[in-house]
């Protein structure tokens, strides 16, 4: 067992430290802002310490049911939608002995990178409270950055798990495309989404990925293909036109592959022809999936509506204009625009052609190299509102996590340490269902850089 | 109606498939039931939740294509069909684009004064049902039940010209389900569902402008719509007036047809892969266990009834219309009764008490050893052809047994002498005057004597030993 779930088991397993870990995670967040909801619910903590995760509170979020508990998708029109039963990755935690302590505030149904785009709440980076979690899983990357849990489920659809990992400094998992159940999580993007994992210690996140990898029969697209590693000698790192990066960005990226070099790996630089493609073939798939997988908060059975109208089809377009944000009416409309006939040739069809070339590109290079290094962001964690980092750039610089989730690949970020007051880091891509070796390279860089918690974050360890 | 314009008829026709449970979701399939009752999560489309394929769903579709002769897709895949519609819980529907169960099919149908024609079959695929809306007073009501229903959808190229023809091919075609087991068929009670496309033209200029019609609930209607569709877009026609690309409800208490709504342009339903499920393969087994479940079609049946057992036209169309009837049929001239005489039975008697109660053959206690039974009695002479209508009315009210139907009400033929005798002698002595007439030569009333033998006697009286007994008494 993970010492962290020793660490949280012996904890919260004295009542009177109980009371005080609930009224400490309320106060720290009133300044986060990670949940939209925390309860530590009444738990058997004798039968608890007997499971693999027993103890361990977790944070999820919003988009995932929970039985009984709210699911709003950071959405106004989800805003008092009660889930009526568990997501499987989420009761396959439980059943490990993990609890369910809350549901985080992310951007409305997953769409954006900054966690601005929740119309429930605000969230802040605990590292700097002017600054952004990142997005789209933002509450739960800030809820562990600030010590609150030390393991939370986010999705990734384009990023939206490393890429708020990346700017609160933790680890971000996202496993290969059917490796988790997708049932319970809330569609954005079908195709391109996985429930993932944010953790301050590599092997829980590891025992937590096992706990809810296998297939799923309410899943079909899910499987229980064996977790492997293959022993990597060579490591391919993506060459980048400096100028792309921001300059803690571009340090954490070459100080990165210098320890690997130390550490006795051949660090290759490599290009991808097709990455120029990644983010208008990423857009169009997403939105495309988003148009139809958001049809259903009309009003009528899903999101709030008046209720009443002459005609069904009023009843609609007021619950969607009022229940919607900017950004999710945006992506709806320009997935409608590229399914439409006489465009879906030029616009979907086409980006799916792209998606098959970036996977065949990068399925050849994953064969010759086992792990692919990159960047997560090109920035550190941005400034709230900040008109350097307006919506459109926000997507451009999607660029790097999108990869892998058009190949359905695996992708870990990793921390390396802080630089100016704000945590950096990488991620490494590999092939599918090849897990282990991103969790073997991250072991290794974690004895270089631990998790760093910010001043202010909660400390379980001196609860007594 | 102008005979030298070409008239184009294509349908589109949706079945729901009989299955235990619904096309993506663990719930129960029944018809029926209080509203709300068989739903789940996956069926009402709540967020998170997935598809899950029923593969029995597929070998029905499967199946289907194989008899309508379609190239069976060696690899099917859903799409997502887009639009809002209140019912629809996902507002899009799983249904089937690029790989459907099976493209290009024939089927021959007997159009009987018409001749037999082939009709070509664009393609089958396999969609999901919507829900239903209930409107009372000022509200609308939903029930779900129908939600993720597994539906069969039939498209024929434009081959049929004819309201009759469209009539003929979507009776066969119930048959056809229904011998195949995979549907009731019935439109009535909406387990069949058909909406048709016409156009008319000039020869040889191809197709015209499109009209849809919906809302016809019986094959007759079908015909009844296109015959009225017909007249009334040949004299638009003729007289130089536009036919409009639309679609038009039939209105059954009026006979007419009438606008629903323009389509100025074609519905645009923004396909794509439904990205939550596999594509479905079929491999060696799958196949062989589709052919295993094939039988023969209706109308080879029917040739065959009429070729095999010298049926009369009628008798095989009417044997035929029911699978249940066939094997009934089937089974009971097996058992050694004449083809003639059963096929008789079943299109005179047999029908008769099934049109009486409104039943189906298989809902009644009719089976065909009952039948031969019944039939045996007859031949041996232990019960006239009269009361054996008795007998059969009996098997379908009391589910018996005909040798204990007649034991039991005693209506065994009286076949012995000196028992006959007895009631000829009585029939003799009450009727003088009759007598006297007959010996005076009028040999006619000895009928009337007959039928008095035989209204002493209950009817069981051996109509043949009657007479000879009769004719020995009054010389």
């Amino acid at each position: 067992m993970p010492p962290v779930k020793q660490l949280w088991f012996s904890a919260l397993n004295k009542p009177h430290v109980r009371d005080k870990y609930v009224q400490r995670v309320r106060e720290i967040d009133k300044k986060i802002g990670s949940f939209l909801s925390f309860k530590l619910e009444e738990q058997d903590w004798t039968a608890l310490g007997r499971k693999p995760l027993g103890g361990v509170p977790v944070a999820v979020k919003d988009n995932i049911a929970v039985r009984g508990r709210k699911l709003t998708c950071g959405s106004r029109i989800l805003e008092n939608f009660v889930a009526p039963y568990t997501a499987t990755a989420i009761r396959r935690l439980e059943n490990a002995g993990a609890l369910v302590v809350g549901k985080t505030n992310m951007d409305e149904f997953g769409m954006g990178s900054s966690n601005e785009h929740s119309a429930l709440g605000r969230t802040s980076n605990p590292w700097d409270l002017q600054r952004v979690p990142g997005g789209s899983s933002g509450g739960s990357a800030a809820a562990v950055a600030a010590g609150l849990v030390p393991l939370a489920v986010g999705s990734d659809t384009g990023g939206s798990v490393r890429q708020p990992a990346n700017f609160c400094g933790i680890y971000g998992f996202k496993p290969t495309y059917g490796s988790i159940s997708r049932y319970g999580l809330t569609a954005y993007a079908s195709s391109l989404e996985v429930i993932g994992l944010f953790a301050v210690d590599i092997r829980l996140l590891e025992t937590a990925f096992e706990t809810m990898h296998a297939e799923d029969e309410f899943d079909q697209s899910s499987f229980s293909t064996n977790i492997s590693g293959s022993e990597v000698k060579k490591i391919a790192m993506l060459d980048i036109d400096p100028g792309m990066l921001e300059t803690p960005v571009a340090e954490a990226y070459t100080q990165a592959a210098q320890i690997l070099r130390e550490r006795g790996y051949v660090v290759e630089k490599v290009n991808l022809v097709t990455l120029k493609f990644v983010i208008p073939s990423y857009y169009t798939i997403a939105n495309a999936e988003a148009s139809a997988n958001l049809a259903r908060f009309d009003g009528i059975r899903y999101g709030s509506g008046s209720g009443y109208s002459q005609n069904p089809i009023n009843l609609i377009k007021e619950a969607r204009s009022r229940g919607f944000g900017d950004e999710v009416k945006l992506r709806i409309l320009l997935g409608t625009y590229v399914l439409r006939s006489g465009f879906k040739d030029q616009y979907y069809i086409k980006a799916q052609r792209v998606r098959t070339l970036i996977r065949k590109e990068l399925g050849v290079l994953l064969r010759n190299y086992p792990l692919l290094l990159m960047p997560v962001f090109p920035t550190q964690a941005f400034l709230r509102a900040d008109s350097e980092m307006d919506n459109y750039k926000q997507r451009l610089s999607d660029i790097f996590t999108c990869l892998a989730n058009l190949a359905g690949l695996p992708a870990l970020s990793v921390p390396i340490g802080i630089n100016r007051g704000l945590p950096t880091g990488v991620q490494f891509v590999a092939p599918a269902f090849g897990e282990k070796s991103l969790f073997d390279i991250a072991r290794g860089f974690s004895e270089v850089f631990p998790v760093q918690f910010p001043p202010g974050a909660l400390e379980i360890e001196r609860m007594r | 109606m102008n005979s030298s314009l070409k008239i184009f008829i294509g349908l589109e026709i949706h079945i729901h498939l009989k299955t235990e449970s619904k096309m993506f979701c663990p719930c129960s399939a029944h018809y029926g039931d209080e509203p709300n009752t068989n739903i789940c999560p996956i069926c009402l489309g709540y967020p998170g939740t997935l598809p899950l394929l029923n593969e029995r769903a597929i070998e029905h579709g499967y199946l289907v294509a194989r008899a309508l002769g379609c190239r069976l897709s060696n690899r099917i895949s859903f799409a997502r069909k887009n639009y809002f519609y209140p019912d629809m819980p996902k507002n899009y529907q799983i249904s089937q684009h690029n790989h459907p169960v099976g493209i290009g099919g024939t089927i021959e149908v007997d159009f009987n004064d018409l001749g037999a024609k082939r009709i070509r079959i664009h393609n089958v695929h396999l969609e999901e049902d919507a829900g239903k809306m209930i409107h009372a007073n000022d509200a609308t009501l939903l029930d779900y039940n129908r939600a993720g229903y597994p539906l069969l959808e039939i498209v024929t190229e434009p081959d049929l010209s004819r309201g009759e023809e469209a009539e003929l091919f979507l009776r066969d075609f119930q048959r056809l389900v229904r011998y195949l087991k995979v549907s009731d068929g019935n439109m009535e009670e909406g387990s069949m569902k058909c909406d048709a496309n016409i156009s008319i033209n000039l020869p040889g200029r191809g197709l015209g402008t499109k009209v849809e019609l919906k809302n016809m609930n019986s094959p007759r209607f079908v015909r009844l719509a296109l015959g009225y569709e017909i007249e009334r877009q040949s004299k638009l026609f003729n007289s130089g007036g536009e036919i409009v690309q639309e679609t038009r409800l039939w209105n059954e208490n009026r006979d007419i047809t009438l606008p629903m709504r323009r389509k100025e342009t074609p519905d645009d339903y923004r396909y794509f892969p439904e990205p939550d499920m596999p594509s479905f393969v079929s491999n060696a087994a799958f196949l062989k266990r589709i052919e295993n479940q094939l039988v023969e079609l209706p109308l080879a049946k029917k040739r065959r009834l009429q070729s095999e057992y010298d049926l009369k036209v009628e008798q095989a169309e009417f044997i035929h219309n029911d699978i249940a009837m066939v094997t009934l049929f089937e089974d009971t001239v097996k058992s050694g009764a004449s083809a003639r005489n059963v096929a008789a039975w079943l299109s005179s008697d047999v029908r008769k008490l099934l049109n009486r109660d409104k039943r189906t053959l298989a809902d009644t206690p009719l089976n065909a050893s009952r039948f031969s039974s019944l039939l045996t009695l007859v031949d041996q002479g232990r019960i006239s052809g009269k009361i054996a209508k008795n007998v059969l009315k009996d098997i379908f009210s009391e589910d018996a047994d005909p040798e204990s139907i007649v034991e039991k009400k005693g209506w065994f033929q009286i076949s012995d002498p000196n028992e006959l005798g007895k009631i000829v002698d009585q029939v003799v002595s009450q009727n003088p005057d009759v007598i006297e007439i007959i010996s005076g030569g009028d040999s006619k009333q000895k009928s009337w004597l007959m039928g008095e033998i035989m209204r002493v006697s209950n009817g069981k009286a051996a109509p043949e030993l009657a007479k000879k007994i009769l004719d020995e008494r009054i010389g």
